[in-house]
């Protein structure tokens, strides 16, 4: 019993520590966003700066539509394939873990200056270009949280029983398959709402104004103003990462009590 | 709660790898036709396009100089700076991180695993303008961490620190770093079997002993995978460096993005090009160890 306490003090311990380290830049910068010039009062008057800036709305609109592109794409390409693995095609899951890897490897300066020559016009052309790169570079985290999500479950059986209940194939993917594995696909998809909100690289050297490229903009004008963003930015983040995690929590209890 | 983690391991292994209608039927690999019709237009072409142009002159013609240049200043020196800032960064994140994975693991709560686990995937895409300003709010000149330091007597910025420098780029980095090694050491973690520990245990083995032995030896491995993953995030990242250096340190992404990114000579063009390859070869050759180990775990991970 004491060991276990103390097991737990240096875990504990290290957590803390770690949190600090996570929560001090934001705090410092939450801290100073929230000042009024040189005075040492506080206030929203950065904030205000932000909506008052050219390009505020529509940057975040680009920023939107790319997102909810990749995140249909991730849907289209990657869960399918990936639930195929689990269910039958095994023997390829190795070199799909090492082709889906390859993102995390392969510089993304070299992808986007790579983007540049490849890309046919009608595709260099529009914006939603991004889409299909950013679901490339995120594939090696979602595809990996795909494949444990979907581990966790005996796919495999559920789908046989159903096949073997009469179920159609699509009866099988939409009301068993789907529904088991709805946790892990919103955890792959925030993952991929999560890159798409503060992808820099790709956007600016492929000469894409996007939210992350319009703050860097910006924020070259006003340091205060700048931290406000940088805050804000992330608190956005924040919520939708709580918004994701609290209807994944919903659904994994229910999967808990079935087994 | 341990017993129903147990449970669902040995239901996932006994059903999932060797379901009684599996292994009855060969599939066929159709149905990884969209996934990888999608990675070869929008990695494999770009990534093979870039490599061609690495080895084209100005006229279009094959031609090894723009190799032979990555080897002189200074783009010379940017490999050595982004290769050691790469190493460096990759230990600052690797080290601590293991930790922290090693301390969720230790408490064994579900809830708090998916939260870092969401919160790691977050912090692993903070980058760029937005980090680079929230640690100057923090570590810059007149940043809070820096101020409260300074009225205890601690001048770190008199002592010859800033965030503009190597040094600021690795404590910045750390801040992607060490989440991003939290997700890709968390599963070798859950491979450490609990029944190794308590056979361990009960062949008299102290807990020192059991690291040293049995754990280390079999984590290290995966650990270096991991650092390899960390060396690669480092040695590539471009937002971060931008947005904190001020040409002051040459790294090779930033040397790239100046190169082709418009207003420059098409001859630069190609040099960024090859500056690009360079980087891949690099990440490649960093990459192959990382396989080796992969497939050599791999081999006894699964059941």
């Amino acid at each position: 019993m004491a060991d276990t306490m103390r097991k737990n003090l240096a875990s504990n311990l290290v957590l803390i520590v770690a949190g600090m380290f996570l929560f001090f830049p934001l705090y410092a910068a939450a801290e100073f966003s929230l000042r009024n010039g040189a005075d040492k009062t506080h206030g929203f008057a950065a904030y205000r700066w932000i909506f008052e800036q050219s390009g505020f709305a529509e940057n975040i609109g680009i920023t939107f539509r790319v997102t909810l592109l990749a995140v249909a794409l991730n849907l289209l390409i990657l869960v399918p394939t990936v639930t195929w693995l689990h269910l039958s095609g095994q023997r390829y899951k190795r070199i799909v873990e090492i082709l889906t890897i390859l993102p995390l490897i392969i510089p993304v300066v070299a992808l986007a200056t790579g983007a540049q020559i490849a890309m046919p016009e009608f595709m260099q052309n529009s914006v939603y270009e991004l889409s299909f790169f950013y679901v490339v570079v995120a594939m090696p985290y979602t595809y990996r949280a795909l494949d444990v999500g979907l581990s966790a479950h005996p796919l495999a059986t559920l789908t046989n029983a159903a096949r073997s209940l009469g179920a159609s194939w699509l009866k099988t993917f939409t009301t068993v398959v789907a529904p088991t594995i709805r946790p892990s696909i919103l955890a792959a998809l925030f993952l991929m709402v999560a890159l798409s909100l503060g992808e820099f690289t790709l956007a600016q050297l492929l000469h894409w104004s996007t939210f992350p490229v319009w703050v860097t903009n910006v924020s070259q004008q006003n340091i205060v103003g700048a931290t406000a963003l940088a805050i804000g930015s992330l608190f956005f983040a924040w919520i939708l990462l709580f918004s994701f995690t609290f209807i994944g929590k919903k659904n994994s209890t229910i999967v808990m009590e079935e087994g | 709660m341990k017993q129903s983690t147990t449970k669902n391991v040995d239901v996932k292994g006994a059903l999932t790898n060797k379901g009684a209608f599996h292994g009855f039927f060969n599939p066929s690999p159709l149905p990884l036709l969209p996934l990888s019709l999608f990675f070869l237009i929008f990695f494999l072409w770009p990534i093979g396009a870039l490599t061609g142009n690495a080895f084209k002159s100005n006229e279009g013609a094959f031609t090894f100089s723009n190799i032979t240049m990555l080897f002189q200043d200074p783009y010379r020196l940017a490999f050595k700076n982004s290769i050691t800032l790469g190493l460096i960064s990759g230990l600052v994140g690797a080290i601590p991180g293991l930790a922290i994975a090693m301390a969720i693991e230790k408490q064994g709560s579900q809830t708090l695993k998916k939260f870092i686990a969401s919160i790691s995937g977050v912090l692993a895409n903070t980058g760029g303008v937005p980090l680079a300003f929230m640690f100057l709010a923090a570590f810059g000149p007149a940043g809070l961490v820096i101020s409260a330091l300074k009225s205890v007597g601690l001048d770190l910025y008199g002592l010859g620190f800033t965030l503009f420098s190597f040094t600021g780029l690795v404590i910045v980095y750390a801040y992607f770093q060490i989440p991003i090694m939290v997700i890709v050491v968390t599963p070798a973690l859950s491979s450490l079997r609990k029944e190794w520990k308590d056979s361990a245990a009960n062949l008299g083995a102290s807990k020192f002993q059991y690291w040293q032995k049995v754990g280390l030896p079999i984590l290290m491995p995966s650990f270096f995978a991991c650092y390899l993953l960390l060396f690669a995030s480092a040695f590539s990242a471009f937002a971060t460096a931008r947005a904190l250096t001020v040409g002051n340190i040459a790294l090779v992404p930033l040397q790239i993005g100046s190169l082709v990114d418009g207003n420059v000579t098409i001859n630069q063009a190609n040099l960024g090009y090859a500056l690009a390859f360079g980087m891949i070869v690099i990440s490649l050759l960093a990459m192959i160890p990382y396989i080796w180990i992969q497939n050599r775990t791999a081999k006894w991970q699964t059941r």
